[in-house]
C-alpha cells in the first residue's frame, strides 16, 4: 500500500512527507514525526500545539478529509500532555463528513476549556509524554492498514 | 455457569518467615515470593510493604490492585492467559483472601498516577484503604522500554496475587457464596420469561500504552465485541494494563469484584432476568468504534435485551464509545442505563462529559473527578512523592510544604470509578 516518499520544508515550518496511502497522521509530536514519517505520511507541527493540532485537522475536514482516529485520543488529560496525534484520510471524500466535523467540534471544546486548568507538565516527564502520544497512535495502525482506502 | 466463591477473611497481614493464612493473618515471607519478580531482567528492585486500614500511610504511585485468589475447583486457574494457561475459567470452586489486595506501585512514565491514603480525607474517596495491602513497590532498571517495563510490572503483580492466592487452596472458607449464570434457554423458563431481559456491557479500555485490557490474555484492542459469563470475570478472565486516570480505570481487583454483575445476579429470577455480559473495547480508531458499538449493539438484540447497563472506563476517547453504545441500543428499543464519571471543572459547571445525546437520558455518574481536595500529610509513604506533581489531576505545587497534597481528585485511585466501585454518588 505504500510506496515512495519524499519530504517537504515549508516556509511555515511545517514538515510533510508525502505517500501513497490511505491515512495521514497530523501531530505536533516530534517522536511520532521521527518513528513514523519514514513509513507513513505525517504532517508535522514542530512546536505546534495540540490547539493547532485541531484546527488542522479541523480545516482538513472542511476541505473533505474524513476523521480516522478520536481527535482525544487516550486518557491523558489535554490539560496535561502538550502533544496530539490524529489521523485523517489522505484522499478528500466527496462532500464533507459530518460525523467527522462533530467529533473535532466536541474535542475542540474540551480543548478549549481545558486551558482553564491548572497545568501538569514538566520537561522531565515530557518525553513520556511524547512515548505514550506515539504508542495511541500506533495502536490506531493495524485497523488503519487493514482497511485500506474507502 | 455455577462458581462457587469460597471467602477467607483476611484480618492482618505480617511479616514472618514462611507463607501463609493463619488464623485470618496473612503471614509473609518476602523472599520466595519475590525472587520470581527479581529475576525479571527489567525489575530492578522489588520489595513489600504493608499497609492496613486507618494507618497513616499513602501509597503512591499506584500501578494496579489485585485480589489474591485461587481456584480449588473446576476448568483452569486464575488469570487466564496471563498467569495460568489458557482454558475457560468461571466454575468450580475458587477461593478468595476477602479483605486483603496486592497492590504494585513504583514508577513507568514520569506522570504516572494513583494515590491510596489509609486514613483521613483520601481514604473517604478510596475503597482500598478498607483493605489490607501488601503492596510490591518495584523500580525499573535503567534506560528501561516502557512498554516492556509495563508488561513485567503487570505480571509482577499478577504471579504475585496468584502465589498468595495459592496460600488458600486448602483453608475453609468464613463464607461460601454460589454464583449460577443461565444459559440463553434458561433465560426463556417459565419462573424468568415474564421478567425484564437486561444485559450488562462491559467497556475495556483498550487505545495502547498504559490504556489495555487484557481478556484470557487478549489485548482487547485486537478483539470484536463478545459475550462472557459473569463467572468468567471473576475467575480474572479480565486483568488491568491500565495505568492513566487512577480515578476511572478499572484496575483488576475491580473486575474481581465487578458490582454490575454482583447487584445483577442478586436480583436475577426476582425483579430481573439477567441474560448476560456483553465486553466492547474502546479503541482510538474511528471506524474501530463504530464497528464495536454496532456489534455491542447487535448482541444484545440477539440476546432479545429489554434493557441494558453501560459501564465506562477512562475519559474523553471513551465518551464517544459510550455515547456510540448507548444510543444505537436505545434505537433498538433497549432501554439503556449508562455509568460513567464526570469532567465538569473545579467549580462543577461545565458539560461533564466529551459527548452527549439525547438518547443518554439515563445517567448514573461516579462522581466529579476535577473536585478540588487537600489530602493531609501522612506519616509514612510507601513508593515515591515524587511524581505527585506530575499525575493526573496533581499541578505544579500540589505537594505543599508541610506534606499536604492539594490536587484534583482524579488522583486517587478508584475515586469516581465507572463501575460503580466507590463511595461517591449524585441525584
Amino acid at each position: 500500500m505504500i510506496s515512495g516518499s519524499f519530504r517537504l520544508k515549508t516556509l511555515s515550518g511545517e514538515r510533510e512527507t508525502l505517500h501513497t496511502g490511505s491515512f495521514q497522521i497530523v501531530t505536533n509530536n516530534p517522536l511520532v514525526a521521527d518513528s513514523l514519517s519514514g513509513r507513513y505520511r505525517v504532517c508535522f507541527l514542530k512546536n505546534g500545539s495540540d490547539r493547532e493540532v485541531m484546527v488542522k485537522v479541523r480545516d482538513l475536514i472542511h476541505r473533505r478529509h474524513r476523521l480516522l482516529t478520536a481527535p482525544l485520543s487516550g486518557s491523558v488529560k489535554p490539560w496535561e500532555t502538550p502533544y496530539r496525534s490524529i489521523m485523517v484520510s489522505s484522499d478528500p471524500c466527496s462532500a464533507v463528513d459530518a460525523t467527522s466535523l462533530d467529533l473535532i467540534e466536541r474535542a475542540m471544546e474540551v480543548i478549549n476549556r481545558s486551558h482553564n486548568y491548572l497545568k501538569t507538565t514538566k520537561p522531565s516527564i515530557d518525553h513520556d509524554f511524547q512515548i505514550v502520544d506515539l504508542s495511541l497512535i500506533e495502536s490506531a495502525l493495524p485497523s488503519a492498514e487493514a482497511i485500506g482506502r474507502i | 455457569m455455577k462458581l462457587e466463591l469460597g471467602y477467607i477473611d483476611i484480618r492482618g497481614i505480617r511479616f514472618g518467615d514462611h507463607n501463609a493464612v493463619e488464623e485470618g493473618i496473612l503471614v509473609v515471607n518476602p523472599e520466595p515470593l519475590l525472587k520470581p519478580v527479581l529475576e525479571d531482567p527489567l525489575i530492578k528492585t522489588a520489595h513489600f510493604e504493608i499497609a492496613a486500614p486507618g494507618e497513616s500511610i499513602r501509597i503512591t504511585p499506584v500501578k494496579d490492585v489485585i485480589e489474591p485468589r485461587v481456584k480449588v475447583e473446576g476448568k483452569g486457574g486464575v488469570f487466564p492467559g496471563m498467569v495460568s494457561k489458557v482454558d475457560t475459567v468461571g466454575s468450580g470452586k475458587t477461593n478468595v483472601l476477602r479483605g486483603m489486595a496486592v497492590v504494585t506501585a513504583g514508577p513507568i512514565v514520569g506522570f504516572q498516577e494513583g494515590i491510596i491514603d489509609m486514613t483521613g480525607v483520601g481514604a473517604d474517596y478510596t475503597p482500598f484503604s478498607q483493605l489490607h495491602n501488601l503492596v510490591l513497590v518495584m523500580e525499573p532498571v535503567e534506560g528501561f522500554v516502557q512498554r516492556e517495563y509495563e508488561k513485567a510490572a503487570r505480571l509482577a503483580g499478577l504471579r504475585t496475587a496468584a502465589a498468595i492466592g495459592e496460600l488458600a487452596r486448602n483453608l475453609t472458607p468464613d463464607e461460601t457464596v454460589v454464583y449460577e449464570t443461565p444459559t440463553i434457554a434458561e433465560t426463556f423458563s417459565e419462573e424468568l420469561k415474564n421478567l425484564p431481559r437486561v444485559g450488562y456491557v462491559m467497556m475495556l479500555q483498550s487505545q495502547g500504552l498504559l490504556h489495555d485490557t487484557y481478556v484470557y490474555g487478549v489485548d482487547a484492542k485486537r478483539t470484536l465485541s463478545t459475550l462472557i459469563g459473569a463467572t468468567e470475570v471473576m475467575d480474572g478472565a479480565i486483568v488491568s494494563g491500565n495505568c492513566v486516570s487512577a480515578c476511572d480505570k478499572n484496575t483488576t481487583y475491580h473486575h474481581q469484584n465487578n458490582p454490575v454483575i454482583h447487584d445483577l445476579l442478586a436480583v436475577h429470577g426476582q425483579s430481573i432476568n439477567f441474560v448476560g455480559v456483553i465486553i466492547t473495547n474502546e479503541n482510538v480508531y474511528l471506524d474501530d468504534k463504530i464497528r464495536s458499538s454496532d456489534w455491542t449493539a447487535k448482541m444484545a438484540q440477539y440476546l432479545s435485551l429489554d434493557a441494558a447497563i453501560v459501564s465506562q472506563e477512562g475519559f474523553g476517547n471513551p465518551d464517544t464509545d459510550l455515547i456510540m453504545n448507548c444510543t444505537k441500543l436505545e434505537k433498538q428499543g433497549i432501554r439503556t442505563v449508562i455509568i460513567t464519571d464526570e469532567y465538569a471543572g473545579q467549580d462543577g459547571r461545565s458539560q461533564s462529559l466529551a459527548d452527549a445525546d439525547a438518547l443518554a437520558n439515563a445517567v448514573v455518574t461516579g462522581g466529579n473527578a476535577n473536585e478540588l481536595i487537600i489530602l493531609p500529610r501522612m506519616d509514612r509513604v510507601i513508593g515515591t512523592l515524587g511524581y505527585v506533581d506530575k499525575i493526573a489531576g496533581g499541578h505544579a505545587g500540589s505537594l505543599q510544604p508541610d506534606g499536604s497534597i492539594q490536587a484534583e481528585l482524579q488522583v486517587i485511585t478508584g475515586a469516581t470509578n465507572e463501575m460503580g466501585f466507590n463511595r461517591l454518588s449524585a441525584r
